[in-house]
């Protein structure tokens, strides 16, 4: 097992570095000059301006000698600076890593949470209302676009009933906590600020919600299919034959087996989130690292499309690396790197 | 004792349900002691106060810094401001400003002389957005510490408006060039304070910077070294809120105190008695312009083709179907209400003329039209939806048009090179003055449309008359002759039709009754010193 895991943090760097490659040719391919959005609108007239700019910026290299330069800036943590934002990337990607992924964090433990439970009901009362409610509601939140889902239910909550806050991490006129991990409501409760923590609390609700309910679909169907099938075991029908509760045969007997597959999905669900929290990010005025791609895309911001692209494939990485582990200390017929076969 | 597995839970049990109980009880504190928010999609391109070149980059230089003059709230008069004094030769080419002795920085050093010129110099040399603005400065001289000389290479009767722009502001140059800026003719190369500008305000302005969070906050506090009247509200946040409908949740539910975006139609969605909505006429305007130059062009976008494709507007229907009547028509590319713009002829659709002039031309049967358009929603207007418009228009004389949407960055680039035969665009001023529209849209030497429409070959479009008669007009100290000579400029200009401008989209204003000094001002948007609570 540990033999597994340094292989696989060794071949990181080696996949990383192919992930920097294609994003940097890719976003190189791209339809306009980047120049347009450094060089202000008026000044692109200007060929002396456009050929300061370019000197400056290092565009007027060529490309393999902008890669070279990039990937050995990049080896000393570099990642350039943001046409956009005027700041270093690797600055930017800290102060947003962590407000998307305590969003992703928030959003897959209620997809998770919820997932389970309307995975488990829908098994234990098989073809009946409440499995055939738990498939809807999932479905529809598998199905429903996170743009839509988010205006509706900002509407509802935030606008109609006034329960939960609008748009943003916080409320404006609070301040940010001081910063620790990132994480407004854990820096909050560091800072002993409560009045912070639940402005931080109640606008991450919302926008958890959204993004877990696309989740909540995928992981209530694994959960149902793998529930169906462990609770015809034997060893379930033992287990009530001896008079376990039911509460005990579903909890402790048939669930703990149909985890293992869910597994699976919940930790590249985490990989999927953090991509996939583009758009809730853009709904919810989050300012996260979803957030910052958009905008870097729609400015031609390559240092900070390519760091972004890092960030995705490296939490990617992560996360398959930390799925196989965890599969591997569940299930212990599951046996990687050092398995000997019988 | 190692606590049991169960008493864990009890207590996580515990801390979700404080956590709950904390979220459902909602926002306490006391509003007299908070600060007042506003709701606006924060597009900032750069905080360096002479690279900065944005609608709320004209907000935040206005309370942070301050200019020898200011706009008034007439927003046509010139006021005092760091120059409690000017004068200005015959000629219009020497402006002599005497600065107040009292003005302090930020930081409480005195507002002096070589602050100005280190500024103006600066602004020039770095060759930002703004730098067009010190274009024909020949020289700045500095008497003493309170006195400043400047120097035209030819007569420019604008200067003085162009000195109200929130972008001609004055840093504090002992801080600025500490911080690695630079203002001498390497300035484009050697300047390295950009990055700093974006922690650090230096100005002599009612507030100063407290912090600025991309695509979050910009949050501003009162300068307690102030010079002139403190501003009535201490800290002021501007929220990032991209779009009308969030800006408006935002304000109906008290979040916001202030909503800067909001369109005609999402106002009226809003039902409070809480909220005060206003509608006043703006300078802005969206337009419409044909590049003959362009490469893609299928047919010659001659003069009378281009007259034909104006008349087949429906200038009326354009108004009502991209901001449902909140607007109005605009003659030039000079906006209503600045000088030479009284008594301009309105544009008129004229379906059997466009037809009859497109038949002289031997396009009887129409032909195909490409637009390239950004995907932007500026004023209240989206600028494909809007081009959706024109295609049913054009469609009327028989001229098919394509449509492509594309990135801002994508339109900024293809306008120059291969040139985009039809589009859409916008603009704002930054000042009060026509001057900067005949720079900008007239067919005169340099100007930027020239260059975009004529696909490098400007002489088959310049307009010599143009540029004779902004000569005069830059001249002429003599206001009322001035307002005739623009007002022959923008004859001249809608004669050229190059540029048509379809809509001047009225501005809404919207924010809680209790809140004082809102208003909208040509230069600098929101002048953020003069809000208070009532």
């Amino acid at each position: 097992m540990a033999r597994y895991i340094v292989r696989r943090l060794v071949a990181m760097p080696l996949l990383l570095l192919g992930v920097v490659t294609i994003a940097f040719l890719l976003s190189h391919f791209t339809q306009a000059d980047p120049l347009t959005s450094i060089v202000g609108e008026r000044q692109m007239n200007n060929q002396a301006v456009v050929e300061a700019a370019r000197k400056r910026w290092g565009l007027d290299r060529s490309l393999p000698e902008q890669y070279l330069v990039y990937v050995g800036n990049l080896l000393t943590g570099d990642l350039g600076i943001s046409f956009r934002t005027k700041q270093p990337v690797a600055y930017d990607l800290k102060l947003r890593l962590p407000a998307t992924l305590e969003l992703v964090v928030a959003a897959m433990l209620i997809g998770t949470a919820a997932g389970v439970a309307l995975g488990v009901v829908a098994a234990r009362f098989h073809d009946r209302p409440s499995d055939h409610a738990a498939r809807l509601f999932a479905l529809v939140g598998a199905s429903t676009p996170v743009f839509w889902s988010g205006l509706i239910l900002l509407y509802v909550f935030s606008v109609q009933l006034g329960w939960l806050p609008g748009p943003g991490r916080i409320d404006a006129r609070g301040a940010a906590p001081p910063f620790v991990t990132g994480m407004y409501t854990l820096d909050s409760l560091i800072a002993g600020d409560f009045a912070t923590f639940r402005s931080a609390l109640s606008h991450l609700v919302l926008p958890a919600c959204v993004l877990g309910w696309t989740m909540i679909g995928i992981v209530s169907r694994m959960v149902r299919a793998s529930m169906l099938d462990v609770l015809g075991q034997e060893y379930v029908l033992t287990a009530r034959a001896k008079g376990a509760s039911e509460l005990r045969v579903l909890l402790n007997h048939a669930l703990r087996n149909a985890l293992i597959p869910a597994l699976t999905i919940i930790g590249f669900s985490f990989a999927y989130l953090i991509t996939g929290a583009i758009l809730t990010e853009t709904i919810f005025a989050w300012p996260g690292v979803g957030s910052y791609a958009v905008a870097a895309a729609r400015e031609l911001d390559h240092p900070a499309i390519i760091g972004v692209t890092i960030v995705g494939g490296a939490a990617f990485l992560l996360a398959n690396l930390l799925t196989d582990i965890a599969y591997a200390l569940v299930d212990p017929r599951v046996r990687v790197g050092g398995a000997r076969g019988s | 004792m190692k606590p049991s597995l169960r008493a864990g839970y009890r207590r996580w049990l515990g801390a979700l349900a404080l956590a709950g109980t904390a979220v459902a009880s909602g926002p306490v504190a006391a509003q007299d002691q908070q600060p007042l928010v506003i709701a606006r999609l924060l597009e900032i391109n750069s905080l360096d106060p002479h690279r900065a070149f944005c609608d709320t980059c004209q907000i935040y230089l206005t309370a942070t810094y301050q200019g020898l003059v200011a706009l008034g709230a007439d927003n046509r008069s010139i006021e005092p401001l760091l120059a409690t004094s000017w004068e200005i030769n015959p000629d219009q080419t020497e402006f002599t400003f005497h600065l107040a002795e009292d003005a302090v920085f930020a930081d409480g050093s005195p507002v002096e002389a070589k602050d100005v010129k280190w500024s103006f110099e600066r602004l020039k040399n770095i060759q930002g957005s703004p730098s067009f603005m010190m274009s024909g400065v020949a020289a700045i001289e500095t008497p003493d510490e309170h006195t400043v000389v400047v120097k035209m290479d030819a007569p420019n009767s604008e200067f003085l408006g162009i000195l109200t722009a929130p972008y001609t502001i004055v840093v504090n140059s002992d801080v600025a060039a500490e911080a690695g800026a630079r203002a001498g003719a390497d300035a484009v190369s050697a300047d390295t304070a950009e990055a700093w500008f974006l922690s650090h305000s230096a100005g002599s302005g009612p507030y100063v910077l407290d912090t600025y969070r991309v695509d979050d906050e910009l949050r501003f506090k009162r300068n307690e070294n102030f010079w002139g009247e403190a501003p009535p509200i201490a800290e002021i946040v501007i929220d990032h809120t991209a779009d009308a409908v969030s800006q408006a949740q935002m304000l109906q539910s008290g979040a916001a105190d202030i909503a800067m975006q909001i369109d005609p139609a999402t106002a009226e969605t809003i039902d409070s008695d809480e909220v005060v909505i206003e509608t006043v006429p703006s300078f802005n305007f969206i337009y419409v312009a044909f590049s003959p130059g362009a490469e893609a062009n299928r047919v010659p976008l001659t003069l009378e083709v281009r007259q034909a494709l104006a008349f087949a507007l429906d200038y009326d229907g354009i108004i009502e179907f991209t901001v449902g009547g909140e607007g109005n028509p605009q003659a030039s590319p000079i906006p209503n209400g600045f000088p030479g713009t009284t008594d301009l002829p309105m544009p008129v659709e004229d379906l059997d003329k466009a037809r009859q002039m497109l038949a002289d031309a031997g396009l009887a049967d129409g032909f195909d039209l490409d637009v390239v358009v950004a995907s932007l929603n500026v004023y209240g207007v989206d600028l494909p939806l809007l081009m959706q418009k024109i295609q049913q228009d054009l469609a009327r004389v028989n001229v098919t048009t394509h449509i492509q949407p594309v990135a801002s960055s994508v339109w900024r680039e293809q306008i120059v090179k291969p040139g985009i035969p039809f589009t859409a665009r916008f603009y704002a001023p930054d000042y009060y003055g026509s001057a900067q529209y005949v720079y900008f849209f007239g067919m005169i030497e340099d100007a930027y449309w020239l260059t975009n429409a004529s696909g490098g070959q400007p002489e088959s479009l310049i307009n010599p008359r143009e540029g004779e008669l902004l000569e005069q007009a830059l001249a002429t100290a003599d206001e009322a002759k001035r307002e005739a000579i623009y007002h022959e400029i923008a004859l001249q200009m809608i004669a050229d039709r190059i540029i048509v401008p379809v809509v001047s989209p009225n501005l809404v204003l919207a924010y809680r009754n209790n809140v004082a000094g809102v208003r909208y001002s040509a230069c600098c948007n929101l002048p953020l010193a003069e809000l208070s609570l009532k």
